[in-house]
């Protein structure tokens, strides 16, 4: 089966999907990539459809396209966060004091912005199940608080953001991966990726990654014709095939190849693939450097505004400005039992406004300054977008409102620079703030790391 | 701009007597010169296995801490705002506390610092003086630079061996290879006596070498040199070897110094210099130089949590200003110095050291050619 074809059914599949759904098909977000992840196509309550996103896959939505979400229970430095299976917290309770659960400091403080503070089900709406739901697979009826009777998904509770306007976004999420002492998030759910059991996907700085089941990376050679393995005795030195059983059959985007009698080696999207021999870590993209040898990925993020550079530097290969200066994400999560985010401009901007700049916005800004965005810029996908903001209070301002500024956002929030660096190579901001900036901070925007874990 | 001209300082540095109990010089000298196998074409190669900011240390630090240890944040906390039933802010308690965690000052602030007194302390004779505000080496040595570690020699987290920081730092520069920092020395006549080395710094690629047990570090591994991310790390320095101790100019070095959590800081030294104790299998000795407090601040911020601090009663933003207090280095154009003379004690193992190609099209035997980002 021809790539164009797979993808072409891939894309009638979700058509089908959404139209037995009944309800936002025409509004269906197509990433602006050359190809779609293809994912199992496991039995879905009513109401509940798969839409492709832009950098997390496919996603479970509700009716109106929204992205699904689940919290599921995390340790924190003084107890757990988050939400047991079978067992929704989320409620409307106002939380006014942080809970302690992260050290040095101390429960019981008093947290800012208190008027503005929402609750818990008002971020994050709970997906009611109707009466006289029927439980499909995976998906469940829990009860939770005031008796309310909501999905669940693989026994935890799940709920929609109030930050997800649109069939495609998941702004509901705010990192790649949770790590360190980041604040127990919520999650997107999605439908298992379709591939055979050798293998497995990863979510990257990049995109949707192919490992093997291990997590080496997965590599296809342009040196190889479809569906013909070409790599010889010398080739074969760096690069293993990966091999099928004897039983392995054809699948979707996936096929099998004989390339000596009696040894048979798996295709994706009728490449035959193979991992490298020198590969030390999981998901290393050092194999692409080679000539003609390329990582593999299910799905590939759209690529970044050509305002945008890429660039060395001393962490790794980083999203850089157009003057190539590092580009940094912010993250936050408060200590309160609900755990909420605080790293969008729509909620209180008390945290930030400490860690860049002591309390002062004008010191803020001079540490890290938003990446101003041209006007009238065109996009064309929905993980990267502008956005209005007022400098002094960090909130959205409305367009051209005096002093506003217009700015570059990913995942609808603000990306930055760094006041601390002063040449392109420099990441001087990484890790700034709480907990290595995963509490309360700033992470350069990696995209590929040989050590570490920082590009996924 | 330094203070010290070049030539002054390598006057200092072939002066200087080596100031770690790293064993007797004439110990060497008085062994056959004959080059040790490991020596290839006049080079040999070392890696770190042990680096620690070099803390003279009495029992129970009763000598240069007769007042006892310095506080960290929990204690200071406690201190300014006490648990006397009042209702506190968010705001007005951690968020400040951790906004000027981020932007220190020099200000005066409520609480005690306690500086390492006494007169003994690892090091080197950076400026080539002896002043009275330096130190005497174990072995005698007058004249040693090391205001750091009056800075943190009475605050736990630096203190061997259950310093958090000082054991800590250690298991994640073995653990992790963005860690992993060597030096080369070519031009190698002699290890016990070469008037004339030349010293190289990468960041290497490879695991290090272990024995069974996983503990000990041995000779003879390979490192690859990381010439892609890793050329901040790169510099080079003229030195001799003398009785068997490579003595080396000075020059800055950026040595990469990351914990865990994935981040990805380091060290610098302004005006580094080596002094090493060398056999054909290990070195051992210390680097010592110029720390720029920011430097190190953003180092300890950005490698340590507050609460991580905690563990070893390190306040960040006390330490910055006992650190500018201090400083010794690198005036700025206000005549205020900005960096403090400080020594790192280390121990390194042979290795040989690979010299990948720089390039993809190197690699497969064509000429060079530049090599475009991925933007995957």
């Amino acid at each position: 089966m021809s790539l164009k074809s797979t993808v072409s059914i891939a894309a009638v599949a979700v058509v089908a999907c959404a139209a037995a759904t009944g309800a936002f098909a025409q509004d269906r977000y197509k990433p602006p990539v050359a190809e779609l992840e293809d994912y199992v196509r496991d039995a879905m309550p009513p109401g509940i459809s798969v839409q492709h996103s832009d950098v997390d896959g496919p996603v479970f939505v509700d009716s109106r396209g929204h992205t699904l979400y689940t919290w599921p229970l995390d340790r924190l430095r003084n107890g757990d966060a988050g939400e047991q299976k079978g067992k929704p917290t989320c409620d409307d309770t106002k939380y006014t004091e942080n809970s302690g659960l992260m050290s040095p400091y101390p429960p019981g403080l008093i947290l800012p912005d208190l008027d503005t503070r929402p609750t818990c089900i008002q971020v994050w709406p709970a997906l009611l199940a109707p009466e006289g739901a029927k439980e499909v697979g995976k998906w469940t009826v829990v009860e939770g608080p005031k008796g309310r009777k909501q999905w669940a998904y693989d026994g935890f509770a799940v709920y929609t953001s109030v930050l997800d306007t649109k069939p495609g976004t998941v702004n509901g999420a705010t990192r790649r991966e949770q790590r360190g002492d980041a604040p127990a998030l919520r999650k997107p759910i999605g439908p298992t990726p379709n591939h055979p059991p050798a293998f497995a996907v990863k979510t990257v700085a990049t995109g949707r990654l192919l490992t093997n089941h291990v997590g080496f990376s997965i590599y296809t050679w342009d040196g190889d014709q479809a569906n013909k393995s070409n790599c010889d005795a010398k080739c074969l030195k760096d690069w293993a095939p990966v091999q099928a059983p004897q039983t392995a059959q054809a699948q979707g985007e996936w096929g099998v190849i004989e390339r000596s009698p009696g040894v048979k080696q798996w295709t994706y999207r009728t490449h035959p693939v193979y991992t490298r021999v020198q590969d030390r870590r999981f998901r290393s993209l050092e194999g692409g450097d080679m000539p003609g040898w390329h990582n593999v990925y299910t799905q590939k993020n759209p690529e970044p505004p050509k305002e945008f550079t890429v660039q060395d530097s001393r962490i790794g290969q980083v999203l850089a400005d157009k003057n190539g200066m590092t580009v940094y994400v912010y993250q936050c999560g408060d200590d309160a039992l609900d755990q909420l985010a605080c790293d969008h401009p729509s909620n209180t901007q008390a945290y930030r406004l400490a860690i860049c700049g002591n309390g002062d916005p004008a010191l803020c800004n001079r540490t890290f300054a938003y990446v101003p965005a041209p006007a009238n810029v065109k996009i064309n996908n929905l993980i990267w977008g502008t956005s209005w903001i007022n400098p002094t209070t960090g909130h959205a301002a409305k367009p051209n409102e005096p002093g506003a500024l217009h700015v570059w956002t990913f995942r609808d929030r603000p990306i930055y620079t760094h006041g601390g660096d002063h040449k392109p190579g420099d990441a001087n901001g990484d890790a700034w703030g709480e907990f290595n900036g995963y509490r309360n901070g700033w992470k350069a925007f990696w995209l590929r790391d040989d050590f570490l874990s920082n590009a996924g | 701009m330094h203070r010290f001209s070049a030539k002054a300082l390598l006057a200092c540095v072939l002066a200087a007597s080596t100031s770690l109990a790293t064993g007797t010089a004439s110990a060497a000298a008085d062994t056959a010169s004959a080059l040790p196998a490991t020596v290839k074409n006049g080079t040999i190669g070392f890696v770190i296995t042990h680096r620690y900011w070099a803390v003279h240390q009495s029992p129970e630090g009763k000598v240069e801490c007769p007042n006892g240890y310095n506080d960290g944040p929990r204690e200071q906390f406690k201190q300014q705002f006490p648990e006397d039933g009042a209702k506190r802010t968010l705001m007005d308690t951690q968020l400040m506390r951790e906004g000027r965690q981020w932007h220190p000052t020099t200000a005066e602030e409520p609480f005690t610092f306690k500086d390492a007194g006494g007169k003994v302390s690892y090091g080197m004779n950076l400026d080539g003086k002896v002043k009275d505000s330096d130190f005497t080496s174990p072995d005698g040595a007058k004249g040693i630079d090391n205001q750091l570690y009056r800075a943190i020699g009475c605050i736990s987290n630096y203190r061997a061996p259950e310093g958090t920081i000082y054991h800590f730092e250690n298991e994640f520069m073995r653990r992790y290879n963005n860690n992993r920092f060597l030096i080369e020395l070519s031009g190698v006549d002699s290890l016990v006596n070469d008037a004339d080395v030349t010293v190289k710094s990468y960041r290497g690629l490879d695991n290090l070498l272990t024995d069974a047990t996983g503990a000990s570090f041995i000779p003879g591994g390979t490192q690859r040199i990381d010439n892609r991310f890793g050329k901040f790390v790169q510099s080079t320095w003229k030195g001799k070897i003398v009785d068997g101790v490579l003595i080396t100019e000075a020059a800055d070095v950026t040595i990469p110094a990351s914990a865990t959590f994935d981040a990805s800081a380091f060290h610098v030294l302004k005006g580094a210099r080596f002094q090493l104790k060398l056999t054909g299998e290990r070195a051992e000795g210390v680097i010592a130089g110029y720390t720029p407090v920011d430097a190190f601040i953003h180092h300890l911020n950005t490698s340590w949590s507050t609460h991580h601090q905690s563990y070893g009663q390190l306040s960040s933003p006390s330490l910055y200003r006992a650190m500018h207090r201090l400083a010794d280095g690198y005036p700025d154009d206000k005549g205020q110095m900005t960096a403090i003379s400080s020594a790192m004690s280390v121990q390194m193992v042979q290795v040989y050291v690979d010299h990948p190609p720089q390039t993809v099209a190197e690699m497969n035997g064509a000429a060079p050619a530049p090599v475009q980002p991925s933007r995957e």
